[in-house]
């Protein structure tokens, strides 16, 4: 079997990763791991190497513009945009998990393996509009996560984490395979576009309604709204820091888009469906911020504190599909653009200040600021772009999805998103409080983690760089990943398939590559 | 009732049985409080939805895509099995049963 350029292009970024995770199980055979630094050092090199790869060829293959799709995968704009996504936060998590892991004394290759086999779910999972591989893809980002959540065994914690979230992902998962399994009874196909296109026509069965419903119910799972909010917590309490932001943002970012691709573009145009998705998108909204906000005010441990934060950010997410619109959704994007860099550098600033084990309470974090100033000062950037303050690139995301709201005619949503914004300034003051206000705790070993240093300060000088000039991101990047998904829902599809083929001729891909 | 009337039965009947399984499955994972049950009513979703995917695919006159992706759920759950029973067996090591009321210590 020879593949053309183009089918090559559009395996090359998820292969990249795929057999870099068959090669750390490989690599980390050796029982000393724990003593040889240089095995250590060579597997992360590996993992870090192969996501660079990924990432640098799927930038070539966005620069290129060129669109390349295998069978079922369409590596399309938004998909492209999930995938670096994806690999920016996943480079993100190696980084702190070095350092993470060393404070811990549990250094082990398999934790960058399943890391490395759910980045490449990840991407496929937004990469396809089949919903039997879109199944396949969420079973094979999800169940890797199941077992990182619970990697530490040396703590009971890490197990009980482990277990309700498999317990509860597992359910999920179910309910999402249901949903796809009525949609195919009612319209006979898995591919979305055929779906779409039937259930357009003609009266539309409670089935298939159903079918929907349940669909929606396992991304909203995914993407920790409520009710379906409960495993968040804990998952992020047992899971080590690193893993907990990557489950964090990469899980909810992959989600939502993908909610872009199944909802917002093919489900949300058929008008049975769409009103209701909206009613049901802004009761999920207003139930995730209440609740997510409220219990976030009252945690002591500051883990906890930021499941629930990103509890409260689903449902700024999810008030984008209220609106609805094209610039909705290429906010909803910006938005997770920012999300990515201020929750993560919150999630690696445990692992810079080396708090390991259960020693996650915000009264451990006590003058800390004083002591390792730059860093504390990058962290205080995360926690005010979380709360939404200007100028930084947590304020443009808010900013951007309450005036499209706003403008279309959701006053009353929008309110409560700014009231639930304005209390979360409360609890995101909290670590800033204990980090700047208290006195350090007394004299330790001074702690050494020069990767998730860096990664925090690179947060935080991004998402300054963002507040500031969120142009360059929105027109670069955001933008066109909507538009092409939206040209793709309409009926200007056939247009767009001839158009990127014509593009795409053997000789001019030599010439990009 | 003959087993030749009961297997060429209508698709509703089967739909019905296979919501039934699943509602079934899904009270167990709420309801009961051993890990290994809840874990069983998980596998009894699965096949719930299994049951639904092979007569839909029947009544679409044997269409092959819902067969495939029945033998593709199959080996999904293996899977699924294989982390989550690791899951179990660790969290059972560690407290001496598979009962959810022993699982608070990320409540406290």
């Amino acid at each position: 079997m020879s593949l053309t350029p183009n089918e090559t292009a559009a395996i090359l970024p998820l292969a990249i990763p795929a057999v870099a995770a068959c090669l750390i199980p490989i690599a980390s055979l050796d029982r000393d791991q724990s003593t040889q630094k240089w095995i250590r050092a060579a597997i992360f090199a590996i993992a870090i190497i192969a996501l660079g790869a990924s990432f640098w060829y799927t930038t070539r293959i966005w620069g290129s513009g060129m669109q390349p799709s295998y069978r079922y995968l369409s590596l399309d704009r938004l998909a492209q945009f999930a995938a670096i996504f994806v690999q920016i936060s996943a480079v993100y998590a190696v980084l702190q998990l070095w350092d993470h892991l060393h404070h811990e004394g549990w250094v082990k290759g398999e934790i960058l393996a399943l890391l490395l086999f759910s980045v490449v779910g990840m991407m496929l999972f937004a990469a396809t509009s089949n919903l039997v591989l879109m199944f396949l893809a969420l079973e094979l980002f999800s169940i890797p996560l199941y077992a990182l959540t619970a990697i530490v065994r040396v703590r009971t914690k890490a197990f009980e984490g482990g277990v309700k979230y498999f317990l509860t992902g597992a359910v999920a998962s179910s309910c999402f395979l249901m949903g796809i399994v009525l949609l195919y009874g009612m319209t006979g196909s898995f591919d979305l576009n055929v779906i779409a296109q039937s259930l357009a026509k003609g009266v539309l069965d409670p089935l298939a309604l159903l079918g929907a419903a349940l669909l929606l119910m396992g991304f909203v799972f995914k993407v920790s709204a409520a009710p379906f909010h409960q495993w968040t917590p804990d998952a992020y309490e047992a899971a080590p820091h690193p893993i907990a932001g990557f489950m964090s943002v990469a899980t909810k970012g992959i989600a939502i888009i993908a909610l872009i691709r199944v909802f917002g573009a093919h489900l949300v145009p058929i008008a049975e469906i769409g009103s209701r998705a909206q009613t049901a998108f802004a009761a999920l909204a207003v139930i995730t911020l209440i609740i997510g906000n409220l219990a976030a005010l009252s945690q002591t441990n500051f883990k906890r504190m930021l499941a629930y934060s990103s509890i409260s950010h689903a449902g700024y997410l999810l008030l984008g599909f209220v609106a609805g619109t094209t610039e909705a959704h290429q906010a909803i994007l910006f938005y997770l653009c920012s999300y990515l860099l201020m929750n993560l550098g919150a999630f690696g600033l445990l692992s810079a200040f080396g708090l390991v084990g259960d020693d996650t309470q915000f009264r451990d974090m006590r003058g800390l600021g004083w002591k390792r100033p730059g860093i504390g000062v990058a962290a205080t950037i995360c926690f005010l772009s979380l709360a939404g303050i200007p100028p930084t690139a947590g304020f443009i995301g808010k900013y951007l999805l309450f005036k499209e709201l706003i403008l279309q005619g959701h006053v009353v949503l929008a309110i409560i998103a700014i009231v639930a914004s304005l209390v979360s300034v409360a609890y995101y003051l909290k670590p800033i409080i204990a980090m700047y206000m208290e006195p350090p705790k007394e004299d330790s070993e001074p702690v050494i983690a020069p990767f998730a240093g860096a990664t925090v300060l690179v947060s935080g000088v991004l998402i300054i760089v963002l507040g500031l000039i969120p142009g360059r991101l929105l027109d670069g990047l955001v933008k066109p990943s909507i538009i092409q998904v939206q040209g793709g829902a309409a009926d200007a599809e056939v247009e767009v398939v001839e158009i990127s083929l014509e593009e795409l001729s053997p000789n001019q891909l030599k010439d990009s590559f | 009732m003959s087993i030749g009337e009961l297997i060429n039965g209508s698709l509703q009947a089967y739909i019905a049985v296979s919501f039934l399984l699943f509602v079934v499955g899904l009270s167990i994972v709420l309801m009961r409080r051993s890990l290994l049950v809840q874990f069983m009513g998980v596998e009894l979703m699965l096949n719930a939805t299994n049951l639904a995917l092979l007569a839909f695919a029947k009544w679409r006159g044997g269409d092959v895509s819902g067969t495939v992706l029945y033998i593709l759920i199959i080996a999904v759950a293996a899977c699924e099995a294989a982390v989550g029973l690791a899951l179990i067996i660790g969290l059972f090591r560690r407290l001496g049963s598979t009962d959810t009321d022993g699982a608070d210590a990320l409540r406290r």
